[in-house]
């Protein structure tokens, strides 16, 4: 009934969001053999699952990708069922949830951060679309329920019933912290929600960390590039650079282009503020820029950094382009090289790939300030995950949220100072 | 969002805008009733055709319904950038910018799911 309601951009969308959830699953199939797959798909349910725990590590490529393909669907479920136009924000949610399938979430522990946040719209009377962008990127706290059921050492029934609680707990206060998070920054920050959860998170790890239990690190990390991982985002993105100009044609190229001269401070659906078809060549080019970055600095293409390009693919549809994300970048690999660090380790690879939050930053204030908003993410990136257990999956969100609240702040006091004297 | 406070924000939000071309004047006028209001605001600076089409298009967008009931929590709060009506523009019935004497009118309609617009003079578009 809602495919019928949809107009033909929509139509499009959710065809080829479909297609690449189905070339995950039979990509995943082929690597590794359905059993495989299947069981592996199962174990990842039980394990767990806060940073930095790479599903492809874990239990292999094909039960990583079926995972992240199945959080897809389940977004891509509720955007439909609920009525919500497929657009820049959605598409943004749905690659976001493909993404951190391969290193965060299972559908067990999202189901009741989906659930709380449900419920919280029904207590304020709201429908479920109208928090639903909030009930997709809370899944980030995955990991809290996971924690719970798995990490704590509690017998399984009492285990589980906790884990749902804190599940439904984060959920039902996620609306009203998301919107007191937009606040500090004002939209600065692409990645609200990672603020957000982190801050609930802050409060999460604590009550937990009270209550006795010890966070160990963890860090399962794939290394070696067989060529189908290092391919998989080029082929997508080649794929979505194809898509756009088959929907638009000369107009996508020029719509393109335009988009590099907005902002992308949030929110900026790229798809109704220019067209669907230029959205898809910035998804695309942004996909095989990071590609190329990221081999360029001989970083593995883990379940982590192949979660983090279709991260920034969805949000290159919502904030992220070329003109507002190469300063950050930029800024993220001298603070690398200025603290010692090597480029191509976990901690800084994902930074510079995460690190395009701040691309509104940049976009609104130039290429100066992106700079050094990248520069600072790294430093703080490289110390918040233990503040929140690390089960916050969007702990750069949580970091460039903080950054950006910091620059905000400082640009704002400069503005109103000026204009008074 | 109490109506009191719905208000101020969308008050806030469009005379940002206005006031970001410091015109020499600027009236705002409202017409409340139970479920919905009718807010005018004019000012006296020259606009273009573009800008008064932008900003049409803007406050006339479709209806986002994930995007402003989220998204839109930052209306007439977000003071540090460019003004942004589109913000309003999901989460308002019916507006209309029309040039009057030296500068331009925005009308704005917001109601409710009983928002009754033959209460309010929403121009009829034949």
């Amino acid at each position: 009934m809602v495919l019928f309601r949809m107009d033909r951009q929509h139509r499009i969308l959710l065809v080829l969001i479909l297609l690449i959830i189905v070339l995950l699953i039979l990509t995943g199939m082929w690597i590794d053999g359905p059993r495989k797959v299947l069981t592996g798909f199962l174990d990842l349910q039980l394990h767990p699952a806060r940073l930095i725990n790479d599903f492809i590590e874990i239990r292999g490529t094909g039960a990583a990708l079926l995972n992240g393909a199945i959080v897809g669907l389940i977004g891509l479920i509720l955007v439909l069922i609920n009525g919500v136009s497929l657009s820049g924000p959605t598409y943004a949610a749905i690659f976001t949830m493909i993404g951190f399938g391969l290193f965060g979430k299972t559908p067990l522990n999202i189901a009741p951060i989906l659930f709380g946040v449900f419920l919280a719209g029904r207590y304020v009377r709201k429908k479920f679309s109208q928090y639903i962008l909030i009930a997709l990127y809370g899944t980030a706290l995955g990991p809290l329920v996971s924690t719970l059921a798995f990490e704590i050492g509690l017998p399984y029934p009492a285990a589980l019933m906790l884990a749902a609680a804190g599940g439904l707990a984060v959920g039902f206060l996620l609306p009203s912290i998301a919107v007191a998070m937009l606040h500090m920054h004002q939209g600065y920050n692409l990645y609200n929600i990672g603020l957000s959860c982190g801050f609930l998170g802050l409060f999460a790890a604590s009550v937990i960390r009270a209550g006795g239990h010890t966070y160990s690190a963890a860090l399962q990390w794939h290394s070696g590039n067989p060529l189908y991982l290092v391919l998989l985002v080029p082929v997508l993105s080649l794929l979505l650079i194809a898509a756009g100009f088959l929907e638009e044609k000369g107009k996508a190229l020029r719509d393109f282009v335009s988009i590099q001269k907005l902002p992308g401070r949030l929110p900026s659906d790229f798809m109704e503020m220019q067209s669907v078809g230029g959205a898809l060549i910035n998804s695309g080019v942004i996909g095989l820029l990071g590609s190329v970055y990221i081999f360029m600095i001989g970083a593995d293409f883990s379940g982590p950094i192949i979660g983090g390009l279709f991260t920034i693919i969805g949000f290159a549809a919502f904030g992220t382009h070329l003109r507002n994300s190469w300063s950050v970048l930029l800024g993220v690999f001298s603070s690398t090289l200025l603290f010692g660090m090597s480029p191509s380790s976990p901690g800084p690879a994902l930074a510079a790939i995460f690190g395009t939050t701040l691309s509104p930053l940049a976009g609104q204030f130039g290429p100066v300030i992106g700079f050094i908003a990248g520069f600072i993410h790294l430093i703080m990136v490289s110390f918040t995950g233990p503040w929140h257990g690390a089960m916050n999956l969007y702990n750069n969100g949580f970091a460039g949220g903080l950054t950006a609240t910091l620059i905000v702040a400082v640009i704002q006091w400069y503005n109103s100072t000026k204009a008074e004297l | 969002m109490r109506r009191r406070e719905y208000l101020v924000h969308l008050i806030s939000a469009l005379s940002d805008y206005i006031l970001s071309d410091n015109p020499t004047r600027m009236v705002i006028s409202l017409h409340q009733e139970e479920d919905g209001l009718h807010l005018s605001i004019m000012d006296d600076n020259e606009h273009s055709d573009e800008e008064i089409e932008k900003i049409e298009k803007d406050l006339n967008s479709d209806k986002r319904p994930e995007l402003a009931g989220y998204y839109g929590a930052m209306t007439g709060q977000d003071l540090l950038g460019n003004s942004r009506l589109d913000l309003l523009g999901w989460q308002v019935k019916h507006s209309d910018v029309s040039r009057i004497d030296k500068g331009i009118k925005i009308d704005l309609w917001v109601g409710g799911e009983r928002f009754q617009s033959s209460r309010f003079n929403i121009p009829d578009k034949k």
